[in-house]
């Protein structure tokens, strides 16, 4: 166990970091498209139920498909 | 293409606000609720930068009209399909305009430096020593969640668990009034052990909180 505190967060950085979180990962869900492109290059289009998250989400929700199936 | 922002009250003003797109904002009504857009020609890609300038956007708005963000980069092709979707859920986004209105999302980090240390030690170990250290990160995690929840009841309405790689994450549904008070509390608390730290952002519109596309369905 270390005597010293850990390094001060910055509250910028913190809140930057807490904003762009939550934009990305809170929100309103809707339906919508999505097209899915490299370097400019439109490749896949995808007219589904849109679900935009961060991948961490992404990978909890397939671990607890998998506890529940 | 269409970028939605939030939904609203069926009668909130039309902001006088550019986005993304330096196009002016538009509001589309239904009966009961409204929701925020902006025509743009082109997509909005979703890198940092954009996402930063789409939730300070938000923020600005939530300063004049209480709303519910509607997730980056939500965009439908065209205004019927926006009405459509406001059609489908506007019932249930009244409601929860309701319950929230007056409130703020607010989130807490905290950190201990050892919990960092343990995981970073445990890769080298034997399985048996690995799981017993992991187990033991994730009970103090949980007893942390338990710790600050216990501390921001006062204040909090609603409060939910975010996914966190260090510590704990947890963000805390808020009366605009008791903001200060809540982030007073949590440093406090931070100051009562010198080897953790917490710090509080916010308030932020109610990202967490809105009502999910299984709700808004029923």
């Amino acid at each position: 166990m270390s005597d010293a505190p850990p390094e001060r967060w910055s509250d910028t950085q913190v809140a930057l970091v807490d904003l762009i979180d939550r934009v990305i990962g809170g929100g309103v869900v809707l339906a919508g498209d999505v097209v899915l492109g490299v370097a400019g290059v439109d490749l896949v289009y995808l007219g589904l139920r849109l679900v935009v998250a961060p991948a961490h989400e992404v990978e909890q929700s397939i671990a607890l498909g998998r506890r529940s199936a | 293409m269409m970028l939605l922002y939030a939904v609203v009250p069926a009668d909130a003003t039309a902001p006088e606000t550019r986005g993304l797109a330096g196009q002016p904002l538009e509001i589309i009504r239904g009966t009961l609720a409204a929701v925020l857009v902006e025509e743009s020609s082109e997509r909005v890609s979703a890198t940092g930068d954009e996402s930063r300038a789409f939730g300070e956007i938000l923020c600005d708005l939530a300063t004049t009209t209480f709303l519910l963000p509607i997730r980056f980069p939500t965009m439908l092709p065209t205004r019927s399909a926006v009405l459509a979707e406001l059609e489908a859920n506007e019932a249930a986004w009244r409601g929860r305009l309701t319950e929230l209105d007056g409130l703020s999302e607010v989130v807490i980090r905290a950190e201990w430096p050892e919990a960092d240390q343990e995981l970073d030690s445990v890769s080298p170990s034997p399985g048996t020593t690995y799981l017993m250290n992991r187990a033991a990160v994730i009970h103090r995690r949980e007893a942390s969640v338990a710790e600050i929840s216990e501390l921001v009841r006062p204040w909090a309405r609603e409060i939910k668990v975010l996914p966190s790689q260090q510590g704990v994450r947890i963000a805390c549904l808020v009366p605009h009034a008791d903001v200060p008070q809540l982030k007073d509390a949590v440093s406090i608390w931070q100051q009562a052990a010198n080897d953790r730290q917490a710090v509080v952002s916010g308030p932020w519109p109610v990202f967490t909180f809105v009502v999910d596309q299984e709700a808004g369905s029923r």
